[in-house]
């Protein structure tokens, strides 16, 4: 009762102010923008917001942020469902679905499952948010240490070697590779220096945004303008039809399964919207009875992905406002805001300031509600973009990621390592290896390689040590049948067949 | 014999550091400097570039933002920030090192600069290959619990539930080995006798959750990085790194009063330019960005995050000792440790 007058006493004062509204409205179209423009993204909108926030008074400066978070996750799926350009790393699951679905003439259905599935995710996100921040976020950081996010990541992987791959074996090689790739660089534990050829720009790593770039934005460039050359290029269909509600009502389990995925994601601090985007869709083709699908065109590769990741916004506010733990670069930012108005986000912003905290809840709140409105009206005007000859849409895409590649730290290799991972994709693509699963590997296989050795050091070095923690060992187990039962399948289909 | 020698050097620094503390809040300490300078041969003509080797959310983010606004500020020449993370600031460093030597980009750097040349001298020296314009934070560490914790209360009841767990207690702690987080608990071990598993994160929002959740057992960092938990009463400090008390923090045992005489390292954060950069422009860089040190905006900022506890400002001269000194420091530490020095 006391959430419920909390939040009609933040809607008024959100929506009583002008000042309030004109920021509000501004963030949702802003975010949506630079959601949606490749090369850019909420993060570039909101550091060039960032210093002027201090002529904002503090619910101002918070509330836009917050909203730009809601507003941007969703931006990057239209990107990823048009052009197979993800806005935003957690919008790349969505383009495993969306991207084909375009080229089979259903980039509206898909737009409008993200729509929807974004604002669904994200107001149910907002809504436990309200009634829970406090028991939620420390319950998280209780029962979640390094050994639970290991067995988490460990758990993605063995789900994620049975998306997108010809056989359970490519799968498979397709994750290693991405693990392999994903040590280059200054490792995070001992700081040791791996695999950088005297190249100190590989110190840092490769990057997975740039190499998500160069696997499906530069390679379908590179398969489409084979395809113009030998005279097989088909121009996608276009198409502005929605979802009907009864087709999305025949994916509630998965938008369910999605906005719990996405909420645990977001509320574990360092973890976020992309490993939530990611579980969310591996999730939807472990649970499928037609997993072949995936990866073709399959709207609920869509609707898993973007629940998930919208629902892990309003989740990755939690650890934020109630403890002061950011659990991304955006929420970092907003740390950013808060100091900026002589305010540190924990537990003292509730006491002292709750007006501010109602506020940027209810925002949020709205804020996933108007994706429904403002997305589907941006929806319907962004679709004629595919109407551009491919002739002049590949270059712009072209100049598009590679801004966007070198946009992320800075660095020239960070082009470099897209055109390779783009003429990479061509021909792996053809060969039944999944572009996912590599992709999958390099972002799971730094947060893994961190964790387990965070684990280890606190289990003592005693692999036993996973066992006495409950959360740890189910996650193990259910790893382990993953692979146990995948193996059985790709060994029973062989031989039935 | 010789480490000795070398930590009352040490010492003799660390002890003006907190004489000048003392003199440091009845004036700023570059009110000296003239308040306005004429520009040489009309430098800056255009915004100059600073290079930051981290995120813009973490500390030297936001150093760096603070500053390029009190510059800005003094000197109306805007700055534009461009991070470069990676490498525990390699990254950073090689990008600035390849850029031109006309002194229209400078470089943000924490002692993590010092330590890596101190174990490679083929990486760069901040104190000679750079030109230190102006340190601006420099700060101390402290060893903290939660406030809630019932197995332990203070610094002495802290050290004797470690010995008694016999290498299973847990601290978090960064994760690079030879660090100045590292190199310091290697003193505390050393000189107490415990054994205590350190536990790597290279992010702060992990390590302070770690401590809070329970997921360990202390937590090693400066007070300014975690105030909030501070002010919340989420955390409190059971040793500070020092060998007096800050006023702050003046229930809280120093090294002094635990019975310890090592030399703690310090963290610091700092502003450079180019050795080869032209020298008139080096001198108009050096009075912005010392002058920008003592700008309201600046010194707000370093208020709020208890940079202010220690005299946080060093000009050239002073940067390249305080960087001189702590690379020696870190120099001998490694060689006791074993690491290879090259």
């Amino acid at each position: 009762m006391d959430a419920y007058a909390n939040f009609i006493n933040g809607t008024i004062t959100l929506f009583s102010d002008p000042m309030g509204i004109l920021i509000f409205f501004g963030g949702v179209v802003g975010g949506m923008l630079f959601g949606a423009i490749p090369g850019v993204s909420m993060l570039t909108l909101a550091a060039i917001l960032l210093p002027f926030t201090a002529h904002l008074s503090a619910e101002h400066g918070i509330m836009l942020f917050s909203v730009i978070y809601c507003t941007g996750v969703y931006g990057g799926a239209i990107t990823a469902i048009l052009f197979n350009i993800p806005g935003a790393p957690e919008n790349a699951p969505t383009a495993f679905d969306g991207y084909p679905m375009t080229k089979n003439g259903e980039a509206g259905r898909a737009v409008g499952a993200a729509v929807m599935c974004s604002a669904i995710g994200g107001t149910v996100a907002a809504v436990i948010m309200m009634l829970a921040t406090a028991p939620i976020a420390n319950w998280a950081i209780s029962a979640f240490g390094p050994p639970e996010i290991f067995a988490l990541v460990f758990f993605g992987l063995a789900v994620a070697a049975t998306v997108g791959a010809k056989t359970l074996w490519k799968g498979w090689l397709s994750i290693l590779v991405g693990l392999l790739i994903a040590v280059v660089g200054m490792d995070p534990v001992g700081g040791i220096e791996r695999y950088d050829f005297n190249m100190p720009y590989l110190l840092a790593g490769i990057h997975f945004i740039p190499t998500i770039l160069g696997f499906f934005a530069v390679s379908e460039i590179f398969i489409q303008a084979e395809k113009k050359a030998t005279g097989s290029f088909k121009a996608p269909k276009i198409s502005v039809d929605f979802p009907s509600v009864a087709e999305l009502l025949a994916h509630k389990v998965a938008v369910i399964r999605s906005i719990v995925i996405g909420f645990f994601c977001g509320v574990l601090p360092g973890i976020g919207a992309t490993l939530a985007a990611f579980m969310g869709y591996n999730e939807a083709v472990r649970w499928s009875k037609d997993k072949s699908q995936f990866g073709k065109g399959k709207l609920e590769g869509v609707i898993s992905s973007e629940t998930a990741n919208n629902a892990a916004t309003g989740a990755a506010m939690i650890p934020l406002l109630a403890l002061g733990l950011p659990g991304g670069a955006l929420t970092a930012m907003m740390v950013g805001v808060f100091q900026m108005h002589d305010m540190e986000p924990g537990p003292l912003v509730f006491l002292n300031s709750p007006d501010l905290v109602w506020v940027v809840f209810s925002a949020m709140f709205f804020a996933n509600l108007s994706i429904l409105l403002v997305g589907y009206l941006e929806t319907k005007t962004i679709i004629n973009l595919l109407r551009i000859p491919f002739q002049f849409l590949a270059p712009l895409i072209l100049l598009l990621a590679t801004v966007g590649a070198y946009a992320v730290r800075g660095l020239v290799i960070d082009v470099l390592v897209m055109f390779i991972a783009g003429a990479a994709g061509f021909f792996l693509r053809r060969s039944g290896y999944s572009l996912a699963g590599i992709v999958l590997g390099l972002i799971l296989g730094k947060i893994g390689e961190q964790t387990f050795a965070q684990a280890m050091q606190m289990l003592h070095f005693e692999w036993l040590g996973f066992l006495d923690r409950p959360v740890a060992s189910v996650l193990i187990a259910a790893a382990f049948l993953t692979i146990l039962s995948s193996i059985y399948s790709a060994f029973f289909k062989k031989h039935t067949q | 014999m010789r480490r000795n020698k070398f930590l009352m050097t040490a010492g003799s620094m660390l002890a003006a550091t907190m004489f000048s503390a003392s003199s440091a809040y009845a004036a700023c300490a570059t009110d000296g400097l003239p308040g306005t300078m004429a520009k040489p041969g009309g430098f800056p003509e255009r915004s100059l570039a600073m290079i930051v080797p981290y995120g813009p959310a973490g500390g030297s983010g936001q150093v760096a933002q603070a500053m390029a606004q009190a510059v800005t500020e003094l000197t109306g020449v805007s700055i534009n920030r461009d991070h470069k993370p990676g490498g525990s600031g390699t990254v950073g460093m090689t990008a600035y090192l390849a850029m031109p030597t006309d002194g229209y980009t400078v470089l943000e750097h924490i002692d993590d600069a010092s330590s890596a040349h101190a174990l490679d001298s083929g990486r760069p020296n901040p104190a000679e290959d750079l030109i230190p314009l102006v340190i601006s934070q420099i700060t101390f560490s402290q060893i903290y619990i939660r406030t809630n914790e019932d197995r332990f209360t203070d610094w002495d009841s802290f050290v004797s539930w470690v010995k008694a767990q016999d290498g299973k207690a847990t601290i978090a702690n960064v994760s690079k080995e030879g660090s100045m987080e590292r190199i310091n608990m290697k003193y505390l071990t050393d000189s107490t006798g415990m054994k205590i598993q350190q536990i790597s994160f290279d992010k702060g929002a992990p390590r302070y959750g770690a401590l809070a959740g329970g997921q360990v057992d202390a937590l090693f960092e400066q007070p300014g990085d975690v105030r909030k938990f501070l002010d919340s009463g989420t955390f409190r400090p059971i040793l500070t790194l020092l060998h007096s008390r800050p006023g702050v923090f003046a229930d809280v045992p120093s090294l002094k009063d635990a019975g310890f005489d090592f030399e703690p390292l310090l963290r610091f954060r700092g502003f450079y330019v180019h050795k080869d950069a032209p020298a008139d422009r080096v001198e108009w860089l050096q009075w912005a960005f010392q002058k920008g040190f003592c700008e309201p905006s600046y010194q707000a900022f370093n208020e709020k995050k208890y940079m202010n506890l220690i005299e946080s400002y060093r000009d050239t001269a002073g940067g390249k000792e305080l960087i001189t000194g702590t690379i020696a420091q870190y120099r001998q530490v490694y060689k006791e440790l074993g690491l290879e020095v090259k």
